[in-house]
């Protein structure tokens, strides 16, 4: 069977082209559709693209922005209103896979890819799908945990929370060959202070599990409390609770529970 | 930016050389910059097919049955090529010069040896419908009990990777397995010096990772023959490799290479030539043979892995009186090239210092791993970094510095090398003086006086006494190059010429004369 290309004008069309095909796979920028296909990937035969202006729009006003699908990592490099984004960003491939792979795709992206949905992650987001049956928002961690079953929906847009300050989001990508290898942990950490204290602190974790998932004992270790040295210690110690990484050619599942704390907790304390 | 010392040993050298000492432009540059070299896969043949191979997805196993029915139904295959297609399906890269014993086949027949072996090669219409005919392809396989350990692979009992070597060593002059070097006596000299110091150092593999994959695409032309675009690096030694594997005259084959998108050592074990052009004979048609990125990351060969161990004595005023080297190169599951890297790190040993007794033996193993092969300096690299690394540990023991410490114990000119060639041309001091004068590293007036053109020679020229060792050979070779001038296989060839004997010791001229010799790096004329 060969495969068949599908282009469409309305990102609606596209998701119904998607949803009605066992087959089909969306492409976005293509660095990992076209990665499947050249290395024989023979469950794609329906390829399907939208030019749609709507999945290219990013709406940064306000205290959630809007990120379009089809927004590549270097349209948000290049946007000043999104500078919380630019490491999260930045840290994805090199300048040719920045250039090409999107927001969207990154929610796809399998171990040890993925790193912009750790930043989506820690940030709250919300993801917007449209299904067969017409559009929905869900939250990133539900998307997160039936991303397998989503493959026939169509992501339109995902939007999160934007810092107040730039010291309330962090985000670290742990590499061994910088600066554009792959994840061996990655960690974001959305820490808003209100008088002196962190209320609603998120902390998103990246290969520490078959999908980017919360830190939530980390979570708790954090809630309320001031960001002193006792409770980075707690919420460092917490860091690989719930946690199931597992070993690839860039580290053992051992070593990433035993440095993920010792991560978190530079990552909380600012050092380098 | 490029700076030549012309004022070392300028009075050995004639400054009116064409090219050293140039900016010459390099001829492939333009082409490459505007990007109109044309690659192996910029051809596109007309009714062209594609060739894909069904890897063994075991490390190692027995093949039970291998059930291509449905694959051979499958739309778009034109032809599945099995071992026995393959006219010669035994073959070793080096073989060509008479070095080493057919061990690796072009398709696995009875068994795998490593994972990702290529067990079919299916051609079809497209890569795609090759893909979608290897789904179909069914293989029965029996697992058996892997070796991936250099050391457990020499372990009585372990596991038989390839039975062309079935101790799982390379073999030397059809006796030895391993590597053997011995000048003076080590063990002796451990015993009596002052620090004695035993490390073990472990290479990691290490694939060429080229822009353009290993690829081939060959096509039927007039009388007979068959024209190759190729990704090789070595276009000579592909064309007589694929010349015996398919049992054909090697004029049969016009290749054409001689750009290639990378290649570092990774393009020379021609892998793709063979079942490329196998398939062309076989279908009549143009034939493209191209890896994929995870082929050539997962299965091409990378630099192989070498465990060494060694144990060096030094006195406390610096001098490294002994040095034993015990290396384990991992070849994986074929020798490719790396019996070669072994002979050429038993030639290096002990690096480019002088030490009176040296002792080495050089392993080439086989594993269940990806069979390794030649990339930039194999045999050499990974044991001058264990090398250095010790030289460094040495230093620090002995309470010197590492610069001083290696001029100390650099070899100089008319030194005897521990495989009892001359030391010529040795400009390691000189390297040493530059590199801390350029990193503004304070060196001692009289290391920077130390040259090596001096202080060489004398007792440093002698071969010292040394105790034989009978471990590991029955047999003693009557000469070192036995096994490079085998006995002709028939009677038509000619029989190998003795070389002439060396003169005892070559003349040297009192001065040395401008222009009397070139520089040789093999031979060494420069200083004669």
């Amino acid at each position: 069977m060969t495969v068949t290309v599908k282009t469409f004008t309305s990102s609606s069309e596209a998701a119904a082209a998607l949803s009605s095909d066992r087959n089909a796979r969306y492409l976005g920028g293509g660095t990992l559709v076209m990665r499947a296909l050249n290395e024989g990937d023979i469950s794609i035969s329906t390829v399907v693209r939208a030019n749609d202006h709507a999945l290219t729009r990013i709406d940064p006003s306000g205290p959630r922005i809007t990120l379009g699908a089809g927004v590549t990592f270097a349209r948000i490099l290049g946007e000043r209103d999104l500078a919380f984004l630019h490491a999260p960003a930045r840290s994805i491939g090199g300048p040719a896979v920045r250039n090409m792979g999107t927001v969207g795709g990154n929610l796809f992206a399998p171990n040890p890819y993925g790193d912009f949905t750790v930043a989506l992650l820690a940030l709250d987001a919300t993801v917007a799908l449209q299904g067969g049956f017409g559009s929905r928002d869900i939250p990133i961690e539900e998307f997160l945990q039936s991303r397998e079953r989503q493959a026939g929906a169509l992501v339109l847009s995902v939007s999160c929370t934007r810092p107040t300050n730039a010291d309330a989001f962090r985000y670290r990508k742990i590499a061994r060959i910088k600066p554009k290898g792959g994840s061996v942990i990655t960690l974001a950490a959305h820490l808003p202070i209100s008088g002196g204290r962190i209320a609603g602190a998120r902390i998103a974790l990246g290969s520490m599990a078959p999908t980017q998932i919360r830190a939530r004992a980390a979570e708790r270790a954090l809630e309320g409390r001031a960001l002193d040295a006792a409770t980075v210690a707690a919420a460092a110690s917490a860091a690989a609770e719930g946690t199931s990484p597992s070993d690839n050619a860039l580290g053992s599942a051992w070593y990433r529970r035993e440095i993920v704390g010792v991560h978190l907790r530079r990552l909380l304390l600012g050092q380098e | 930016m490029l700076e030549l010392r012309k004022d070392i040993f300028a009075d050995e050298r004639d400054d009116n050389l064409n090219e050293i000492g140039k900016g010459t432009q390099r001829q492939d540059m333009l082409g490459h910059v505007t990007g109109t070299s044309s690659y192996f896969n910029d051809h596109k043949l007309q009714g062209m097919l594609h060739l894909k191979v069904v890897r063994s997805t075991h490390s190692h196993a027995r093949i039970r049955r291998i059930d291509t029915a449905d694959a051979e139904r499958s739309s778009g295959v034109r032809r599945i090529i099995r071992g026995s297609d393959v006219p010669r399906n035994l073959n070793t890269l080096l073989s060509l010069i008479n070095f080493g014993k057919d061990d690796e086949p072009s398709l696995a027949v009875d068994k795998v040896r490593y994972k990702g072996e290529p067990i079919l090669a299916i051609v079809a219409d497209s890569e795609r419908k090759a893909f979608e005919a290897i789904a179909k392809v069914r293989i029965d396989y029996e697992p058996l009990p892997t070796v991936f350990d250099v050391e457990d692979a020499l372990k009585a009992g372990a596991p038989v990777v390839n039975e062309t070597y079935p101790k799982n060593a390379f073999i030397y002059h059809d006796v030895y397995d391993h590597q053997k070097l011995r000048f003076g006596d080590a063990d002796a000299a451990l015993a009596t010096a002052d620090h004695v110091l035993e490390q073990r150092y472990q290479m990691s593999p290490i694939e060429h990772a080229p822009t353009e994959t290993n690829g081939s695409i060959a096509a039927p032309d007039t009388n007979g023959r068959y024209v190759v675009y190729t990704s090789t690096q070595a276009l000579f030694f592909s064309v007589d490799t694929c010349a015996k594997i398919l049992d054909v005259p090697s004029n049969t084959f016009h290749f054409i290479g001689g750009t290639v998108g990378g290649g570092f050592g990774g393009k020379v074990d021609t892998l793709t030539e063979p079942l490329c052009i196998l398939g062309a004979m076989l279908t009549g048609r143009p034939v493209r043979y191209v890896f994929g990125r995870e082929e050539e990351m997962q299965y091409g060969p990378p630099r192989g892995a070498e465990r060494i161990y060694i144990k060096d004595g030094v006195m406390r005023d610096g001098r490294v009186v002994a040095r034993k080297v015990r290396a384990y190169f991992d070849s994986g599951a074929y020798t490719r090239l790396s019996s070669y890297a072994a002979v050429k790190c038993a030639a290096h040993l002990p690096g480019p210092y002088t030490i009176p007794n040296v002792y080495g033996d050089v392993y080439c193993v086989f594993t269940n791993r990806t069979p390794a092969t030649a990339m930039r300096g194999f045999g050499v690299t990974a044991m001058d970094f264990a090398i250095e690394c010790q030289m460094d540990k040495l230093a620090n023991l002995v309470g010197m510095d590492p610069m001083e410490f290696r001029i100390l114990n650099a070899y100089r000119d008319g030194d005897m090398k521990a495989h009892r060639r001359e030391a010529k041309n040795t400009a390691l001091i000189e390297c040493v003086q530059v590199a801390a004068e350029k990193a503004k590293w304070p060196i001692r007036d009289e290391f920077k006086r130390a040259s090596s053109r001096k202080d060489g020679r004398g007792s440093r020229a002698a071969v010292p006494r040394t105790p034989t060792d009978t471990r590991g050979g029955t047999t003693a070779p009557t000469q070192q190059r036995t096994t490079y001038d085998r006995q002709p296989t028939t009677a038509l060839r000619e029989p190998p010429r003795e070389p002439p004997p060396p003169p005892p010791q070559p003349p040297r001229p009192a001065a040395p004369s401008h222009g009397a010799g070139r520089f040789s790096s093999v031979f060494g004329t420069r200083r004669r």
